[in-house]
């Protein structure tokens, strides 16, 4: 995307503001959708945009000098090797690196062209609209009812029994757990818990959903399960994900971004050209197994 | 043993053992060793207190007979197993002449042992723990658990009534009254109102709905000149409601509406009745309170156990022993069996301190230490959970706040090391000088003993704090929820039972201090209850400390006994309520 698109992005942020309340928003999404590469459209217009973006630990740099735009309805993959700075990333578009005493961010991330920030934006406001679900599978030690009740009720809005159903639906969990909704969601398996944490990340109606490497905690069934939810979720929401696997970088998402060592962003392009035409030589070695 | 096995062939050559097993051995001596000097202690603490050393042999055999022997009976067959009956057999067959023999001999070669003879000693070094045993064993199977519940709940009930009962000795009646039907009344119904038609928004006014009536309360109590009768108060804040809950419970297990009303009923008539009764001992009209929370929970267990039909013959354990306790009773006077007489009788826990041993009483002290723990603990919660947030959630872990903040840690750390002679000088010096708060008031001496037990109650609460994981902080900020909410509804939830352990081991060590009471002039002996919080008190550990100072023998050993074991029931009693709160946390989550 150039510069050109700039104001175009900003003009969509009203439009986009407007279709969330509008409740056949996603319908509408998905008949203007369009095929894409592997299967998902998405308009191109950019959610998430970081400008010069740096982190540090204290002295230590985590992210090195990262320009990226993040595209609406599409699954855009974080890959690279450990401690490359890919959770750091991703943790920076909802501030949970505010958490982080020593953590320090330079450099500007937009969210629909709003600078997230700003000494006005409430970080607590800002992960309403960006939920994350993290690498272990962590719901609360109450009902599994509760566990997707829990936005809802921390962000002071109605719980539905329809709107549990839905989220859990849209999790692919409802089958599974409807019988057994005031049962503890630590009663679940390891992977049903992930979906659980899905379905109650997405129970408030984010725009975007992080996953911080969401199924390396879980065997390969579950994980494959997982990723043909984030196939589905990827019509209503934009999801960005930091994994290990490569192979599920290239299956699921629509663009990859590859980090390495130092936190610098060395490839960010479609997944297809990232995986058979990469432009650097380290992202080619990477990907191949030489290092990392 | 691996160490006497021939290894020699098996080609593997040989590990020595010797090293690991002494050790072990070691280990196992010193975590007997503390144990086997209290138990002494509590044998000779119990024989002097119910006055054992003087009961005869016929005595003893008698209610072995009536009420140790049944007992036993009922265990083993509610753990049903032909092994164990074998060995209970064995072990008090053999225990009775080996005491016997072992007794004798010791008197005879060593020197005589005092104020003990065998069969007390069979008692206590072969019964106890072989009755403890089988409780044990019976405990798990349904007949059992099914006789120990139902001896647990009106014990428990009658327990926790009294206690709460005990407190209205001081605090005012009249102000529960309006605070209870202004505020607690109204927001109870709000929220169950809420609960019913799934609106939270309802049920969340019944915070400020309570607050103003509770605030309301505070200020009609000098206004309103007329007030119900104290049993009618009873009545209405504690009988109701308490029916109330039991019916509710009921009827929440599934039960059908007759069943639930009609354990409401008896909840209700049983606390009826108690407006009728008189107490000698507590407030007025509060034998409603202890008969409604006996009778409730007792209606409520019989209610599932007789639906679920589970252990169902285990309701005749307390028909057992008080036949036995009765049956015994008669024998013993049947035949004039000389019977031993207790210092620790129910004279001694409802009268007053007297100079003649045998009238003495710990009536005012119990009351003195009831009400000072409730506060304490009150306090102490409060406050310690309190700075325990701020310092584990609010504060930053670096820079200058850090360092502050480690600062702070490092003092709590000391605060609990200092000798509980200075907290006392201190509540003397600050709440009964400065503050003027008075000399061996409640006030000044549940203050004190709260800071005291601050530091205590501040660490283990970072502790079971600090254990949340901080997975579930993570994903609770995660759903954008603020500080305060991830506090409420994830973190303190999870840390609550821990919180709750170190409370309760605190409020132990504040129930025996006596150091810091001797400092801010509490007395030693008070001849009535106090009557609020600003008049002059005793405590246990207080009257207990100036008995043994008496010249008569009677009160050093006999009245000294009695009051230890009062002071060990009540501690028992808290601790007791305490971890059941707890547990039952434990599995709600």
């Amino acid at each position: 995307m150039s510069q050109n698109d700039v104001p175009d992005t900003e003009a969509q942020t009203n439009a986009g503001g407007e279709t969330r309340s509008d409740p056949d928003d996603s319908l509408v999404r998905t008949d203007v959708r369009a095929t894409g590469s592997t299967g998902h459209g998405g308009s191109n217009e950019t959610v998430v945009e970081t400008r010069d973006l740096d982190v540090y630990y204290g002295d230590e740099r985590a992210i090195d000098d990262v320009s990226m735009e993040i595209p609406e309805h599409q699954v855009t993959a974080l890959i690279g090797p450990s401690g490359c700075g890919k959770s750091t990333f991703l943790r920076c578009v909802n501030r949970m690196n505010d958490l982080i005493d020593v953590a320090r961010v330079e450099g500007t991330i937009t969210l629909r062209g709003t600078d997230i920030y700003d000494s006005d934006v409430d970080p607590v406001a800002l992960r309403r609209k960006v939920g994350m679900v993290f690498q272990k599978p962590n719901p609360f030690p109450k009902s599994i009812r509760d566990n997707v009740a829990y936005g809802l009720e921390v962000q002071g809005r109605d719980v539905t029994e329809d709107r549990i159903e839905e989220s859990l639906r849209a999790a692919a969990l409802w089958e599974e757990v409807k019988d057994q909704l005031d049962e503890s969601g630590l009663a679940l398996s390891g992977g049903q818990q992930q979906r659980l944490c899905i379905a109650r990340a997405i129970a408030p109606d984010p725009e975007i959903v992080l996953m911080d490497e969401p199924t390396s905690a879980l065997d390969p069934v579950a994980a494959s399960k997982i990723e043909d939810l984030i196939d589905e979720l990827v019509e209503d929401y934009t999801v960005v994900i930091v994994t290990h696997n490569m192979q599920q970088a290239a299956r699921i998402s629509d663009k990859t971004a590859v980090f390495l060592t130092g936190g610098e962003l060395v490839e960010f392009d479609d997944t297809t050209t990232v995986f058979e035409n990469p432009d650097d030589d380290r992202v080619e070695d990477y990907i191949t197994g030489k290092f990392g | 043993m691996a160490v006497e096995r021939d290894t020699a062939d098996s080609g593997f050559g040989e590990v020595s053992r010797i090293k690991g097993i002494a050790f072990r051995y070691l280990s196992f001596g010193a975590s007997v060793i503390g144990i086997l000097a209290l138990a002494a202690l509590l044998v000779y603490v119990f024989v002097d207190a119910f006055d054992l050393a003087n009961a005869s042999p016929e005595w003893l055999l008698t209610y072995f007979l009536t009420l140790v022997a049944p007992f036993i009976g009922f265990c083993l067959y509610s753990a049903g197993d032909r092994e164990l009956l074998g060995r209970t057999v064995l072990a008090l067959g053999g225990g009775l002449l080996g005491t016997a023999v072992a007794f004798e001999a010791i008197e005879l070669l060593v020197r005589p042992i005092p104020r003990l003879t065998w069969p007390v000693a069979y008692l206590f070094v072969v019964a106890v723990p072989v009755v403890g045993y089988v409780l044990f064993a019976g405990a798990q199977k349904p007949v059992g658990r099914t006789g120990f519940g139902l001896l647990g709940r009106p014990v428990g009930g009658a327990t926790l009534g009294t206690a709460v009962a005990m407190l209205f000795i001081v605090f005012d009646m009249r102000l529960w009254f309006l605070v209870y039907t202004l505020g607690i009344f109204p927001a109870g119904l709000v929220r169950a109102y809420g609960g019913l038609r799934g609106a939270g928004r309802l049920a969340g006014l019944s915070v400020p709905i309570g607050v103003v009536g509770v605030v309301a309360a505070a200020f009609l109590r000098n206004v309103i000149r007329t007030y119900p009768t104290s049993p009618l108060i009873f009545a209405w804040t504690f009988g109701v409601p308490i029916a109330f809950a039991a019916a509710t419970l009921v009827g929440s297990r599934g039960a059908s509406r007759e069943s639930a009303a009609a354990v409401g009923v008896v909840s209700l008539v049983a606390a009826g009745l108690g407006t009728t009764l008189g107490s000698s001992a507590l407030p007025d009209g509060s034998t409603v309170l202890v008969l409604a929370a006996t009778v409730a929970p007792t209606a409520t267990y019989l209610h599932r156990t007789v639906e679920s039909g589970e252990g169902l013959s285990g309701l005749a354990l307390p028909v057992l022993l008080g036949g036995g306790a009765l049956a015994g009773a008669a024998i013993v006077g049947a035949f004039g069996i000389p019977a031993p007489d207790p210092w620790l009788d129910p004279g001694f826990v409802t009268e007053a301190p007297s100079r003649n041993a045998v009238e003495a009483g710990l009536y005012p002290a119990i009351v003195g230490s009831v009400i000072i723990i409730a506060i304490v603990a009150l306090l102490s919660f409060v406050l310690g959970v309190g700075a325990a947030v701020f310092l584990e959630e609010y504060t930053a872990d670096t820079g200058i706040v850090g360092g502050i903040t480690r600062i702070i840690q490092i003092n709590i750390a000391n605060l609990a090391a200092v000798p509980s002679v200075v907290y006392g000088l201190l509540g003397l010096g600050l709440f009964a000088n400065l503050l003027g708060f008075g000399f061996g008031t409640a006030v000044t001496a549940s203050l004190t003993l709260s800071l005291l037990i601050l530091p205590i109650t501040v660490i283990s609460a970072q502790e079971a704090i600090r254990s949340v994981p901080n997975d579930l902080r993570q994903a609770s900020y995660g759903m954008g929820a603020t500080r305060w909410q991830t506090t409420k509804n994830v973190v303190l939830p999870e840390a609550l039972p821990g919180i709750l352990t170190g409370t309760i081991l605190a409020l132990g060590r504040a129930i025996g201090e006596t150091a810091p009471l001797i400092m801010i002039g509490a007395a030693t002996t008070v001849f009535s209850a106090p009557n609020d919080v600003w008049s002059r008190f005793s405590a246990m550990p207080m009257q207990i400390f100036a008995w043994s100072d008496f010249p008569q023998a009677e009160f050093r050993y006999g009245v000294v006994a009695a009051g230890v074991v009062t002071l060990l029931i009540v501690l028992l009693s808290m601790n007791a309520t305490a971890i059941i709160i707890r547990n039952k946390m434990e599995r709600g989550t």
